[in-house]
């Protein structure tokens, strides 16, 4: 069976360093430039509710979802938005922050060589090799 | 420029106005950035002989020229000003404030006068915007941090915001006031956060979109991931950092008799082994939290479990650890993690509160200081009364607002100058110098006194490191001038690149050197390098000087001189200051007087 190289997140074994963050931006700018508003993976952190959550990018929606919910973390409640990795009309995570373009993870390239993987010494963030569905492959 | 933004927010308080302007490029180069790069600035910008709360005096805020570079642990900034104490004051801290400051364009910013009534500024990119703050004026840093942040509305969008607070402590002009970062880390040490107040600041606000632009990325991907895993491999950063916080190293001080007890009384605590890293995290650790781009990840989340002291704190380090629990004789360590949280909430200095506690307590148990005027029984190893007094500290309300102004001025008011314990008016932290006998060198000539982060010689004395030359007699003079010169030096380039020191274990200057030529694309050799350290040292001892300080402050209290070593595996040692100092004078090109000699200035391209 075919397989694919993911990452996966222990968001327990994140601490919210943001190395990832950095290393991200720099490995996607043309100009060697250091920016983690322009980086494909972004850290939610919320350390009174002992969160460390990284979000990977995906794929730019042209539209707002139309249902939401909300969730409640240790008693404080959020919109499910704040854990979704798409980039869409009305959140600005995700897009350049000048030309408003969408920002995709795209593994590092062919073969998947994420630098966000390579800082992070937690492990919160590992390469691993997945098998791919039938759905997938086909 | 690469690495440095490359410019400078002057903001003129009185006005609410500000200028861009660019950062001087040869004094960048020269002094690397942070603390070296605030100093030099104060050096011209102010007289050193002015008081802290003068408008005049100049608050700066400075980043070294790797933070923010995803450099490994580079994430630190320093605030700077003349010090209440009366020396050159610059207090470090972590978190991403300094990143975000570079994010927003700046490497750097200096604050002139004082603003009329209260504000909070806000730094978005080159918005600045100056808003008032009378409704915020009053409350602690918690309250502070969590207001501003919901007035941002979207949690993603408050997140982007790097803020740093006072307290009431500041507000009121605490000697030993400090600044708070996003709740958890501190500017802590020589009063800044009472200077920040005495300009009306009561916030800063910070969020950027800009890039740091690196003159060789892919080589400084080569060194960052290199140095990472150098850092990998060093058993103190990677397995006990993460695990046990900046106090996993406690027992090792117990063990050699230098983890100063009751206010130094004696260098041993019978309970090292329940308040330690390791009896921390076992008890109270719920998750491990890193500063900017740091793998060594010291922070964390702790909650406490005797319902006297419920809290959920962050987790205490070395220091904390230490001066609430040995210093005060106290092993609840809950306890320690209500007081810790107290100072962050109020935004005190930690080991000033803790370190004057102690000496009131010794002062009560000797009767200098009687229950009428503390309010009730002060005595060592009562969490309680360690606890009810960190407490009316903060608040300065009863005897907490003597212990507010620190141990100097307080162990004078009540008559027992003999018992504080510091240098240069700052309060000492736990490594007692008379074990390490370097240590008590560095604490000596440190420019904002008792400082171990100015030089932390136990990497030799006590550890051995062989990348600080390996292992030296802790009880030996001979030599320790020369070490702790090297130290010092090296520290400084630590602080001016804005890398955390406490990546001491796992990597050491040649590390920093390795990333700062390909993120700076200027070519510094090693040698280079480290003379940007001695320069900063020197900078520093010069605005000392015009400052007022002689030679005479660059000494140690009459306890660790004078009383030997009551107990322990050090018994019978005292610090041998006078053996090293001329030597370490020499050194450092400086004459008998502790004074920078012409030729030592022009050697580094230095004039007064
Ligand atoms: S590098 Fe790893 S530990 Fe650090 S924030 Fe990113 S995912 Fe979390
Ligand atoms: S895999 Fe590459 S593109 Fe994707 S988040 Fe990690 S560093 Fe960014």
């Amino acid at each position: 069976m075919a397989t694919r190289k993911e990452i996966r997140v222990d968001i327990g074994k994140c601490t919210g360093c943001r190395h990832c963050e950095t290393a991200c931006s720099l490995k996607h700018s043309e100009e060697g430039m250091v920016n983690p508003k322009l980086s494909r993976i972004r850290v939610f952190t919320d350390f009174e509710r002992e969160m460390a959550h990284p979000i990977i990018s995906g794929p730019y929606t042209d539209a707002k979802c139309t249902s939401r919910y909300n969730i409640i973390m240790d008693g404080k409640e959020y919109e499910s938005c704040l854990l979704c990795r798409a980039s869409c009309p009305t959140r600005p995570f995700f897009t350049e922050p000048d030309t408003e373009i969408p920002l995709k993870c795209d593994l590092c390239g062919e073969p998947p060589d994420p630098n966000c993987v390579k800082v992070c010494v937690h492990g919160a963030l590992q390469l691993v090799e997945v098998e791919e569905d039938d759905a997938e492959s086909a | 420029m690469n690495g440095w933004m490359g410019k400078i927010l002057r903001v003129d308080l009185e006005e609410k106005k500000h200028e861009i302007e660019d950062l001087d490029e040869d004094i960048a180069r020269d002094y690397l950035g942070g603390r070296g790069l605030a100093t030099k600035y104060l050096y011209d910008e102010i007289d050193p002989e002015i008081d802290a709360f003068d408008p005049d005096n100049k608050m700066i805020v400075a980043t070294g020229c790797l933070t923010g570079t995803g450099a490994i642990a580079a994430c630190r900034t320093v605030f700077a000003a003349k010090s209440p104490l009366g020396t050159v004051g610059c207090s470090n801290v972590g978190a991403s404030f300094g990143s975000d400051l570079k994010y927003a364009g700046f490497d750097m910013i200096i604050f002139e006068g004082k603003a009329e009534e209260p504000i909070y500024i806000m730094i978005e990119d080159d918005k600045i915007q100056y808003l008032p703050a009378a409704d915020l004026w009053g409350k602690d840093c918690y309250e502070t941090d969590d207001i501003l942040r919901e007035r941002l509305g979207d949690p993603w969008k408050a997140k982007e915001y790097s803020i740093a607070c006072i307290g009431p402590a500041g507000e009121k002009g605490s000697n030993i006031a400090a600044i708070i970062i996003d709740k958890h880390n501190a500017a802590a040490r020589c009063g800044i956060g009472a200077v920040m107040g005495s300009k009306n600041i009561k916030a800063l606000m910070v969020k950027g979109t800009k890039g740091i632009k690196l003159a060789d990325p892919e080589g400084f991907v080569t060194a960052m991931t290199d140095v990472l895993e150098h850092v990998k491999q060093s058993h103190g950063s990677m397995e006990s950092f993460p695990q046990y916080g900046s106090a996993g190293i406690l027992h090792i001080y117990n063990e050699v008799g230098m983890l100063a007890t009751n206010n130094y009384q004696t260098g041993v605590f019978e309970h090292a082994a329940d308040i330690g890293g390791e009896a921390m995290a076992s008890k109270h650790l719920r998750k491990i939290r890193a500063c900017f781009s740091c793998p060594q990840s010291c922070g964390g989340i702790m909650k406490a479990t005797d319902e006297k002291f419920m809290v959920t704190s962050e987790r205490p380090e070395f220091e904390t650890v230490w001066v609430f629990g040995a210093d005060c004789g106290n092993n609840n360590t809950s306890a320690i993690l209500k007081a810790h949280d107290l100072c962050n909430q109020y935004g005190m200095d930690i080991i000033s509160v803790g370190n004057t506690i102690a000496m009131c307590m010794e002062m009560f148990e000797k009767g200098y200081l009687t229950e009428k005027e503390v309010g009730f029984p002060l005595k060592f190893g009562d969490p309680d009364a360690m606890v009810k007094l960190v407490e009316l500290t903060c608040k300065r309300e009863g005897f907490g607002d003597e212990v507010a102004n620190g141990g100097f001025a307080l162990s004078h008011k009540f008559n027992h100058p003999e018992l504080f314990v510091g240098v240069k008016k700052l309060e000492a932290p736990a490594y007692d110098p008379r074990v390490c006998q370097g240590q008590g060198l560095n604490q000596a000539t440190a420019a904002r006194g008792a400082c171990h982060n100015k030089g932390y010689t136990m990497g030799s004395e006590i550890f051995g490191l062989p990348s600080l030359g390996g292992k030296t007699d802790p009880y030996a003079t001979e030599g320790k001038a020369q070490l702790t010169k090297s130290l010092q030096d090296a520290t400084c380039v630590f602080d001016n690149t804005g890398t955390c020191l406490f990546l001491i274990l796992g990597l050491w200057a040649p590390e920093l050197h390795k990333q700062l030529v390909p993120a700076t694309g200027i070519d510094y050799t090693f040698e280079e390098m480290m003379k940007c350290g001695e320069r900063t040292w020197t900078i520093e001892r010069m605005f000392n000087i015009k400052a007022g300080l002689t030679s005479k402050d660059d000494n140690l209290s009459p306890r660790m001189l004078n009383e030997p070593m009551p107990e322990g595996p050090s018994k019978g040692h005292v610090n041998r200051l006078q053996e090293m100092l001329p030597e370490y004078y020499t050194l450092r090109g400086w004459d008998e007087e502790g004074k920078p000699t012409d030729e030592k200035l022009s050697e580094l391209g230095m004039e007064w």
